[in-house]
């Protein structure tokens, strides 16, 4: 045991929550998904807070004002890196909450408790949530890809 | 309110999220909204359409659903943060809510 101030049983806010390659996944996808879930939250909330800002515009200074806006976000290549950031945050943010939501609101697709035993692999590991969390991980990139062409224009 | 009441809030919160947030998506889909592309659905003859009608107050549940879901999420992660000072976040926390959702009624109210 170490001397002086003793450590605090957590590992720490940055390494817990919100870094996700700080993580370590082996065969606990859930534990990604958590952290996910996490940063794209933050992601989502710090655009929300500008969204309403934003869309505030034509109720101050006019439709003209909201239209000259638009025409430089669509324009400027940095805004659309950020929309297309904010996309894929949504998506998975959205799809893992249907996931949590089912898991932990609903209680389905967790499994049912068992006696423990050998190799003390939980039910909800073994439960359709984990089908689910694959699915997610297979979908979300391409629904990515199909957000970020409407974004940049492509279609 | 009691922490798993507010737990209860964020699942239901989410719930309708599902709903209002697609719909305010599906908007920007150019072929759904008669639109030549994603960004021509961002323009003034799109969005002050939707303004101007019901589904405005639809905007206006998502403008509180998303604000009360989000600011709650980082609530709680201030509170796993720093626990001690429980009570400063909770009220920065409803402050900001108070704040943004004043600033979203008024867009409405104002476009309406």
């Amino acid at each position: 045991m170490s001397k002086g101030r003793a450590k605090e049983n957590r590992p720490g806010l940055l390494r817990a929550s919100l870094n996700p390659w700080l993580v370590r996944v082996e065969d606990h996808p859930e534990r990604l998904a958590f952290v996910l879930h996490r940063v794209t939250g933050v992601i989502i909330i710090a655009y929300l807070l500008l969204h309403i800002i934003v869309t505030n515009t034509p109720a101050r200074a006019g439709w003209e004002a909201w239209d000259q806006l638009m025409e430089q976000f669509g324009t400027n290549i940095v805004n659309q890196v950020g929309e297309f950031i904010v996309a894929g945050s949504v998506l998975f943010h959205g799809m893992n909450g249907i996931r949590l939501l089912l898991a932990e609101f609903f209680g389905v697709c967790i499994g049912r408790p068992e006696k423990p035993k050998p190799p003390y692999i939980p039910p909800t590991y073994r439960a359709c949530q984990r089908q689910l969390l694959y699915l997610i991980f297979a979908v979300w990139p391409i629904l990515w890809v199909f957000a970020g062409l409407l974004i940049f224009g492509v279609f | 309110m009691g922490a798993s009441r507010i737990q209860m809030w964020q699942y239901i919160t989410a719930i309708l999220l599902i709903v209002f947030l697609g719909g305010h998506l599906v908007e920007r889909l150019p072929w759904l909204v008669g639109a030549e592309s994603y960004h021509d659905t961002l323009r003034s003859s799109f969005v002050s359409k939707q303004y101007g009608s019901w589904w405005s107050i639809g905007l206006l549940i998502l403008a509180y659903t998303a604000l009360f879901h989000g600011l709650n999420g980082v609530r709680g992660i201030l509170h796993e943060w720093k626990p001690r000072l429980g009570t400063l976040w909770d009220a920065i926390i409803w402050a900001v809510f108070i704040v943004f959702a004043l600033i979203a009624t008024y867009t409405v109210a104002a476009l309406w």
